[in-house]
């Protein structure tokens, strides 16, 4: 990244993606079972948010689907499905926001990976893409605005 | 934020020509010829590209009728970056929490916390 102009788009050159890199001072099963094992997963949720609901069948073409309720009362729901499931290793899915009739709005992908950061600790990757595709394979413009708007007003809340 | 805007940014994102066009042109505005060059690709398909890139406001070109240069323009980039940016911040608040709560795991049982302390705070690198 240190090669480009100053205030050069970070969309430009290369595909857009979202990475955020992290060590956790748990080991890497421990990490891996946050993602996957429901008696975990509904314990860091977002801000004000309260998982209500967890849906994952942890294999390649499974879905994942997530229910929470923010104190103000309003439910955020968000579906997927696996692509690669990998022990203690990684995970791929698709990752959309659903509007209040259940439709999908636009899908991005989700790819975590961890690995051993030394003793009891894991080095986690994550990685969100499919932004640039997300008007093209999303035609009906109403869809997409529709939940663009369910976005917008959800990360307000937060 | 206009989703109209961005529907129109994402569509002429996502053909990997154009990309390289925008990444060239953050390097200073240039003419269409000069941005031919590397593609292997012929003038009018170029242009094509550039009118795709210039509905979506993505560049300006001049207007002098010999060589109409073409520069790029920051705003519907910035309200990509803006969106995926919100993204960012869900999963970072996301992680936050995640990380006191395997904190919260590790302390119910001490035996396994022992490079906790050494470990200090998780280092955090992000990138758009």
């Amino acid at each position: 990244m240190s090669a480009k102009p100053q205030n050069a788009p970070a969309a430009a050159g290369e595909e857009l993606a979202l990475e955020i890199e992290r060590v956790f001072n748990a080991p890497r099963s421990l990490v891996y079972a946050a993602w996957t094992d429901p008696v975990h997963a509904t314990k860091w949720a977002p801000h004000g948010m309260k998982i209500i609901h967890t849906e994952a069948e942890l294999r390649p073409g499974g879905k994942i689907r997530v229910g929470m309720r923010h104190v103000n009362g309003a439910e955020h729901w968000e579906s997927g499905v696996y692509r690669e499931v990998v022990a203690n290793e990684r995970l791929v899915f698709t990752h959309a926001w659903e509007d209040d009739e259940g439709n999908r709005g636009p899908e991005t992908l989700v790819r975590v990976e961890f690995e051993d950061a030394g003793p009891g600790r894991t080095r986690m990757f994550f990685r969100q893409t499919g932004f640039s595709s997300i008007a093209s394979r999303d035609g009906h413009r109403q869809g997409w605005s529709e939940s663009f708007d369910d976005l917008a007003a959800y990360f307000g809340t937060l | 934020m206009p989703a109209d805007h961005l529907s129109a940014t994402f569509s002429a994102l996502a053909d990997p020509t154009r990309r390289a066009i925008l990444a060239r042109l953050a390097g200073g505005e240039t003419t269409v010829s000069e941005l031919a060059a590397p593609f292997e690709m012929t003038l009018p398909a170029v242009t094509k590209h550039l009118k795709v890139l210039e509905r979506a406001g993505l560049i300006t070109r001049g207007r002098e009728a010999q060589w109409r240069p073409c520069r790029l323009a920051a705003r519907p980039l910035r309200e990509v970056a803006e969106w995926v940016e919100q993204y960012r911040l869900y999963w970072e608040q996301r992680f936050d929490r995640l990380e006191r709560y395997l904190d919260e795991l590790q302390q119910e049982k001490p035996h396994v916390r022992k490079t906790a302390k050494r470990a200090g705070r998780s280092r955090r690198r992000t990138r758009t």
